[in-house]
C-alpha cells in the first residue's frame, strides 16, 4: 500500500489529459465551429453584391476597440489551443487504414489530415488577410510581402485583389473544404465523446445529420469563395468609397486610415502621412 | 447440414504459409515460408499443428516449430488471437478454405502488433489485463458478512449487459485501434526486477486504456453490486489514457469477434464522465485523489 501509490504523475498533459481533450473538443464546436459558420455565411453574402458584404463588415467593425479582444479571446486563442493540442492528439495515433478499410477508420484518418491542412491554412489565411496583430511596423512588413492585405472598409475589393492569383484561389478552396470536413466530422465525433448520441442507430442518425450540415456548409463556403474570386476589385472599390463617404457623413463609421485602401480618394492626399501614426491595436477583419 | 461441401476441381495440393517469427522478446522478427499439404475443413490452428509436425521451411531447412497459443478452439477464450492476412482475428475460427478464397497464394500469419512478442506468434497481453484492473472490472463481493441476495435486474438491463459480458479479452479491439499503440519496455542494466515492473506499471497506467476496458467499466457500473465502485471506475476513465483518448475510428466495434457494441459503451462512458466531471466541479471537495490514497 505504501510504494504502489508513489507512482509520480509525470507531465502536465498526462495529469490533465481528460480536461485538455474535452476542452479541445469543446473549442472545436464553440467558439471555432460556430464562428466558422458565421464567417462563411457573412462572406457568402458577397454573392448578393459588394454593398451587402460591406454592410456586414461595418456591423462587425462597429465593435470598435472591443474587436481585438473578441478576435483574440474568442477566435485566435481558442484556434491556437485547438490547433496545437490537435497536432499533439494526431501524433498519439497511428492510422491503419490499409489493413482496416472501414469508412469510420478513413474518417478518423481524414479528420487528422484535414486538421493539419486547416492548421497551415488558417495560420496563413489570417496572416494573408488580417495580419494577426496590427502593430504598424508589423503590418507594413507583411504588406511588403503581400500579406495583411485586407482593409475592412474596402472589404470586397481588398479581398478580391488579395485572392487574384491562382495560388491563393486554390489555397482558399482547399483550405476551406478541409475546415468544413473537419468541422462536420468533428461535430459527429464530439457527440460520441460527450455522450450525446450513444447507440449505434443514434450514431448513424447523427452521422447523417452531420453530413447534411457539412454539405450545406460546403455550399455556403464555396459560394463565399466564388463571391470573392468573381468580384471585380475596381468596381467594388467605387461602391465601397461611396458607402464610406455616406456612412462617414452619417456618423455610422469613424474615419479610419488603416482600415482603408491607400491612397484614399475620400479622405484625400493627406491620408498616407497619418498612416504611420495609426493606432496600433485597431483591428480590421471580417474573420 | 454438416457434410463437407463437394471437393472442387481446382483445390490446391499444398498451401503456402508465411509466418513472421521472432526468437525472443526484443529480437528482430523474420519471415519464414512453409508448405503444408492441403486438407479440407482446416483452420489456422490445424495449419500451425501441421507446421509444428513438419518444422521444415520451403527451402528444406529444419527449424524450430512455430510457437503459438490456443485454448478453447471455439472462439470463446481469445488466446489464439493473431494477425491473419493482415487482419486480427482468432486462428481457431479462421477457416483455411475461406482464407484461400480471399488470397489463394498464401496465408500470412503475424503476431499481434500492439503487444510485446514473447516468441513467434505468442504475445504478452499483460497491458490488456492491467487495463481491466485500472477500471476495477469486477464485482466487489468480498466482505465479512453476508450481503444477502442481489437486486433483481430488469429485463432491459439484462439485455444491455449480456452482450458486454461476452468479452473474452482477446485484444482484437486494441490491435485494430489507431489510438492504442505498442508499449514494449526492456529491463535496463542496473535496474532491479521491482524497479522495472514499477516502470512498466506506470507506463501501462497512463497509456490508452482500450475499448475492452471501457466497455467492461460500463458493464460493471450497471451491475447492482458492481456499481458500488462506479465512481472509482469513472475516475479511472477520466484519468490519463482514459476514455477521452479514444479517437472514434470505431475499428474496435468492426473487428470485435463477439460483436460487442464497444462504441456504444464508449459513448455511454463519454456521457457518464461528462456528468461526473460536472458533478465533481460543483460538488467535489477539490482534494487531490493522491492525497486521499496516501493517508
Amino acid at each position: 500500500m505504501t510504494s504502489v501509490t508513489a507512482t509520480p504523475c509525470t507531465s502536465f498533459f498526462t495529469r490533465h489529459e481528460f480536461a485538455i481533450r474535452r476542452l479541445h473538443s469543446l473549442t472545436g464546436i464553440v467558439p471555432l465551429g460556430a464562428y466558422m459558420v458565421v464567417h462563411l455565411t457573412t462572406n457568402a453574402s458577397l454573392l448578393n453584391g459588394t454593398a451587402t458584404f460591406q454592410r456586414a463588415v461595418y456591423a462587425i467593425h462597429s465593435l470598435g476597440a472591443l474587436l481585438p479582444i473578441v478576435e483574440w479571446g474568442l477566435i485566435f486563442a481558442p484556434l491556437l489551443f485547438h490547433a496545437i493540442i490537435g497536432v499533439w492528439i494526431a501524433r498519439t495515433g497511428r492510422s491503419n487504414t490499409s489493413h482496416y478499410t472501414y469508412a469510420n477508420n478513413r474518417r478518423y484518418k481524414w479528420q487528422r489530415i484535414t486538421g493539419l491542412i486547416a492548421f497551415v491554412y488558417l495560420m496563413m489565411h489570417v496572416w494573408h488577410l488580417h495580419g494577426w496583430v496590427h502593430f504598424s511596423h508589423w503590418v507594413e512588413l507583411g504588406e511588403r510581402y503581400g500579406f495583411a492585405q485586407f482593409r475592412p472598409y474596402n472589404a470586397a475589393s481588398t479581398m478580391a485583389a488579395a485572392m487574384a492569383s491562382w495560388f491563393w484561389k486554390a489555397f482558399y478552396l482547399i483550405g476551406m473544404w478541409a475546415c468544413v470536413y473537419h468541422f462536420a466530422n468533428g461535430l459527429w465525433t464530439a457527440g460520441i465523446t460527450w455522450g450525446a448520441w450513444i447507440s449505434a442507430a443514434a450514431q448513424q442518425r447523427a452521422s447523417k445529420v452531420c453530413t447534411a450540415i457539412g454539405l450545406v456548409l460546403l455550399v455556403v463556403g464555396t459560394s463565399a469563395w466564388w463571391g470573392a474570386i468573381s468580384t471585380d476589385p475596381v468596381a467594388a472599390k467605387l461602391i465601397e468609397d461611396q458607402m464610406y463617404e455616406a456612412n462617414l457623413k452619417a456618423g455610422v463609421v469613424p474615419p479610419s486610415v488603416e482600415k482603408r485602401t491607400q491612397p484614399d480618394p475620400v479622405l484625400g492626399e493627406a491620408a498616407p502621412a497619418v498612416a504611420g501614426e495609426a493606432e496600433a491595436s485597431v483591428a480590421p477583419a471580417s474573420e | 447440414m454438416i457434410a463437407p461441401a463437394p471437393l472442387k476441381q481446382n483445390q490446391p495440393s499444398q498451401i503456402r504459409v508465411r509466418v513472421l517469427r521472432q526468437d525472443g522478446p526484443g529480437q528482430d522478427p523474420y519471415w519464414q515460408l512453409f508448405d503444408i499439404d492441403y486438407e479440407r475443413e482446416m483452420n489456422v490452428i490445424s495449419v500451425l499443428q501441421k507446421i509444428a509436425a513438419k518444422a521444415t521451411t520451403v527451402d528444406g531447412k529444419k527449424v524450430s516449430p512455430v510457437a503459438w497459443d490456443c485454448g478453447c478452439l471455439e472462439e470463446v477464450c481469445g488466446s489464439c488471437t493473431m494477425v491473419i492476412n493482415g487482419r486480427v482475428r482468432q486462428s481457431c475460427s479462421a477457416l483455411v478454405d475461406r482464407l484461400l478464397q480471399d488470397n489463394p497464394d498464401e496465408i500470412v500469419l503475424q503476431p499481434m502488433t500492439k503487444f510485446p512478442v514473447v516468441r513467434d506468434l505468442l504475445i504478452d497481453r499483460q497491458r490488456l489485463f492491467n487495463s481491466l484492473k485500472r477500471v476495477k472490472a469486477w464485482v466487489p463481493v468480498d466482505s465479512y458478512y453476508n450481503l444477502g441476495p442481489g437486486e433483481r435486474l430488469p429485463r432491459v438491463d439484462q439485455e444491455r449487459a449480456y452482450p458486454l459480458s461476452q468479452c473474452m479479452s482477446c485484444g482484437c479491439c486494441l490491435e485494430a485501434c489507431p489510438q492504442f499503440n505498442k508499449i514494449e519496455l526492456t529491463q535496463e542494466a542496473g535496474e532491479t526486477q521491482e524497479q522495472f515492473e514499477a516502470r512498466k506499471q506506470a507506463a501501462y497506467d497512463t497509456a490508452f486504456i482500450g475499448a475492452h476496458a471501457i466497455s467492461q467499466a460500463m458493464l460493471f457500473n450497471q451491475h447492482p453490486t458492481g456499481k458500488a465502485l462506479a465512481g472509482e471506475r469513472l475516475d479511472a476513465l477520466m484519468g490519463p489514457g482514459g476514455v477521452a483518448t479514444c479517437g472514434n475510428a470505431q475499428n474496435c466495434v468492426a473487428v470485435c469477434p463477439k460483436e460487442i457494441p464497444l462504441t456504444t459503451s464508449i459513448a455511454r462512458a463519454g456521457r457518464a464522465t461528462t456528468v461526473a466531471a460536472i458533478k465533481n466541479w460543483f460538488e467535489g471537495s477539490g482534494e487531490k485523489k493522491e492525497q486521499r490514497v496516501g493517508e
